[in-house]
């Protein structure tokens, strides 16, 4: 990944609390123009990393730079300046929608423009990004969940952010509303060349939606990089166990065959016909008895347990 | 920035309960203050300064810093509520113009009570058949009540930002109250924020409480306020938001 396009950097960014670590040494590499996906367990340190991101909570140490400006250096916040200028380029949606329920859809922009003073004519622009125009003058609180997240989102994108940070953002939406928010979310690079860091424990979501993952559990990054990547984890391997497996292996390599020892079986990243028949006619020629002949493919539900090491809802 | 922030306030308020609390409440310390003075017009024999009298004693020792942290708790409370303070501390500015356009708004809110107040006492001693006008130094004890009640809207502002309850800071207040009432006759009346609006609006006294501690009291007005909004304001700056 290049280091210097990322729009989110840090450096062994860690939050801990009297007893715990929350977040620890986590190195964030968001890439412009991305949709990153934040993926990690409930409970793994997603919303404190976004909003350490934001200045929400302030991290007990490591470095923060948002759009190439240094927010924290070794835990230590920079000037409020500082925060403020980065503040105005970047849209937010921290856990559940907030909104003044007492106010209409469109009073609640109207705030959100005069607070980041942004001509109030962006709010009819917002309003049918998110297609909430027949609903604006509805008073928020009568909203459905689904209704004030993307009330929410529109107002994260008033004064055309060049990041949007979303976390959850369709944590209890129906499926029809899920699938709204996907495809909005999806369509932002394009549409409003923005860089997207959302945040789910649905690794299905992220996998839909993202281009880069960063997997969290337990406070610590455990792995980042382009979802490209996590998917090869997860070809077909051909999986093969013999009565003496180290012979085999100097047999395989004597034929340039590539195979690695996993676990009592030799693994193989090709499948191919050909092939398996070719090495294993080698094999056999050299008086090597074949026990057991697989084929294994993981999923991504596989690889994001064995990265975080526990069940989660998927 | 501030002027930004006081909009927000100001489109925040629209069509809330506020303006009932603002409305009503002064009302009760109105009629209970006349209902005394008409029951007792053999000791009190001042006219309007007795009415004065009898009205802001209500006002000042019971109402008015329950109502002022009415305000400041619902003002709070709407952030409080649907995790809008992420909302309100993410938006590009200064933390010390949140706490100070919230301020503005509930000063402005404060003048406007002590108007109405007023208001309702000329209506109260036109009912009453009391003759002419007041009298001018009245209109003094109401703009020194006008600087005690500020003071007191910044200590209850910092206590609702902090408690994140509406209960528990109108509850302080009414402790306050009390206590205030209580300090408001010793030497040490000038010097506790719940005392400042009694001795200000010389409630319940025919000779002027402030005699000569004029300074004294205009700075500890002033005191409060500023501890209170710095106080606020740097622990705006560097406490974890919790929404």
């Amino acid at each position: 990944m290049n280091q210097k396009n990322a729009v989110i950097k840090t450096k062994n960014l860690t939050k801990s609390y009297s007893s715990a670590h929350a977040v620890q040494e986590v190195n964030l590499a968001v890439p412009e123009g991305c949709i990153y996906g934040f993926l990690g367990p409930n409970g793994a340190g997603k919303s404190t990393t976004m909003k350490m991101l934001l200045g929400l909570i302030k991290p007990t140490d490591g470095d923060i730079t948002v759009l190439g400006t240094p927010l924290v250096r070794a835990g230590k916040s920079a000037k409020e300046k500082e925060r403020l200028s980065v503040l105005k380029q970047t849209g937010s949606l921290i856990e559940s929608p907030s909104y003044y329920g007492h106010l209409t859809g469109r009073e609640n922009l109207e705030i959100l423009c005069t607070l980041k003073n942004v001509p109030q004519s962006e709010i009819s622009e917002a309003l049918s990004i998110v297609r909430m125009e027949k609903q604006q003058d509805k008073k928020a609180a009568h909203y459905s969940l689904g209704m004030k997240q993307r009330l929410g989102l529109a107002g994260a994108l008033l004064g055309h952010p060049k990041l949007l940070l979303l976390d959850e953002p369709t944590n209890g939406l129906d499926p029809a509303g899920i699938q709204e928010m996907r495809e909005l979310v999806r369509s932002l690079p394009e549409t409003c060349h923005m860089t997207v860091m959302v945040s789910s424990h649905l690794l299905s979501e992220i996998d839909q939606m993202a281009d880069y993952a960063g997997i969290i559990n337990k406070g610590r990054l455990i792995y980042q990089d382009s979802l490209l990547r996590l998917h090869e984890y997860s070809r077909r391997q051909l999986c093969l166990r013999t009565d003496n497996n180290s012979r085999a292996m100097a047999v395989l390599n004597e034929n340039r065959i590539d195979c690695r020892l996993e676990g009592g079986f030799l693994t193989f990243a090709e499948t191919a016909d050909e092939k398996t028949a070719y090495l294993i006619s080698a094999l056999v020629k050299e008086g090597i008895g074949i026990l057991r002949v697989e084929e294994r493919q993981k999923s991504l539900e596989d690889i994001f347990l064995e990265l975080t090491g526990k069940q989660v809802s998927l | 920035m501030l002027a930004v922030c006081i909009k927000s306030e100001n489109l925040k308020i629209r069509r809330s309960y506020i303006w009932l609390a603002f409305l009503f409440i002064p009302v009760v310390p109105a009629v209970m203050g006349t209902q005394n003075y008409l029951n007792n017009l053999g000791m009190l024999k001042n006219e309007w300064y007795s009415l004065w009298t009898q009205v802001t004693l209500f006002y000042t020792d019971f109402f008015f810093a329950p109502l002022v942290a009415i305000y400041c708790s619902y003002l709070w409370r709407l952030e409080n509520q649907n995790k809008n303070r992420h909302l309100l501390l993410t938006a590009p500015v200064k933390a010390c113009d949140i706490f100070l356009g919230k301020l503005a708004v509930i000063i402005r809110i404060t003048l406007l009570t002590q108007l109405w107040i007023f208001a309702l006492y000329l209506i109260a001693g036109k009912l009453a058949r009391l003759p002419g006008f007041p009298p001018p130094l009245l209109f003094l004890y109401i703009a020194r009540g006008c600087l005690g009640g500020i003071a007191v809207a910044a200590v209850q502002l910092l206590i609702s930002m902090q408690l994140r309850s509406f209960a528990a800071p109108v509850a302080i207040a009414c402790i306050g109250s009390i206590t205030g009432f209580l300090a408001s006759n010793s030497r040490f009346a000038v010097y506790y924020p719940y005392s400042l609006m009694v001795v200000g609006m010389n409630a319940n006294k025919s000779e002027d409480m402030l005699s000569g501690n004029g300074a004294v009291f205009f700075i500890s007005c002033l005191a409060y306020l500023t501890l209170s909004c710095t106080a606020a304001i740097l622990l705006l700056k560097r406490q974890d938001v919790k929404a």
